[in-house]
């Protein structure tokens, strides 16, 4: 009678019986992290998270130096760049690579190559006149940058030309040109 | 306010912030910094709500 509230030998956590197994919450410590109220506090803690990671961005674009100051380099002479050929150069920085297109119908197009996807360098196709990023076969439409096809979803950074005296000097970069 | 509705408020900041983050990703590498300013403001003002319904939340789960 007076043993009636406590639990038997063969129920008490390290026993041998087998019986043991049955009646001990073997997945506790599971339990009691993964329920609802925790998988609210870390939903939460998601939200909050997800929305200081736009700040870095911002900070960086305030600080940042990015303008993109007049700035006039040579990149080939006319003559060395036959129509339905392109050159590749860097502009404006030697850590920014360019291509420069000398289109069939003799216009001269130049847009940063890193493709807007995952930064592969774009060639110039000249069968179907269209810039293509090998890396997962993205498309850019010569005439505009604007992607065409595959993964990239903005345009490339459009580069002004302009030819003096011959040579082709590259002026300024654009951004969303759209 | 139950806390369902806490709940479908996080849910829904989790949500706008995902878009903003990758909003705000776009136009940073686009060098959109107006847009990516008004995003970053978006999802501020979101985490900052989900915060007070987190409180509020809180505050309804453990009271008895
Ligand atoms: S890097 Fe160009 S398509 Fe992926």
């Amino acid at each position: 009678m007076k043993d009636n509230n406590r639990k038997s030998k063969r129920n008490q956590t390290g026993s041998n019986d087998e019986l043991v197994n049955l009646v001990n919450n073997v997945n506790r410590k599971e339990d009691l992290d993964l329920n609802r109220r925790a998988f609210l506090k870390a939903t939460a803690g998601a939200s909050v998270a997800l929305g200081l990671a736009t700040i870095p961005f911002s900070v960086h674009a305030m600080i940042g130096d990015f303008e993109d100051k007049e700035n006039r380099v040579g990149i080939v002479k006319l003559s060395e760049l036959p129509k339905g050929s392109s050159i590749t150069f860097n502009y404006p920085t030697d850590h920014d690579p360019a291509l420069l297109v000398h289109t069939k119908s003799g216009e001269l197009k130049a847009y940063n190559s890193a493709c807007t996807h995952l930064m592969c360098p774009v060639f110039y196709e000249k069968e179907e006149e269209v810039l293509l990023c090998p890396c997962h076969k993205g498309y850019f439409e010569l005439n505009n940058g604007q992607p065409l096809a595959g993964p990239p979803q903005r345009e490339l950074p459009l580069i002004e030309t302009e030819v003096t005296n011959g040579i082709v000097y590259a002026v300024d970069r654009r951004y969303r040109h759209g | 306010m139950g806390k369902k509705i806490c709940w479908a408020i996080i849910f829904l900041t989790v949500a706008l912030n995902v878009v903003m983050l990758q909003w705000a990703i776009e136009s940073y590498l686009g060098h959109e910094f107006e847009k990516l300013y008004q995003f970053s403001i978006v999802a501020l003002l979101s985490s900052f709500i989900a915060l007070i319904a987190f409180l509020k939340w809180r505050r309804l789960e453990y009271s008895q």
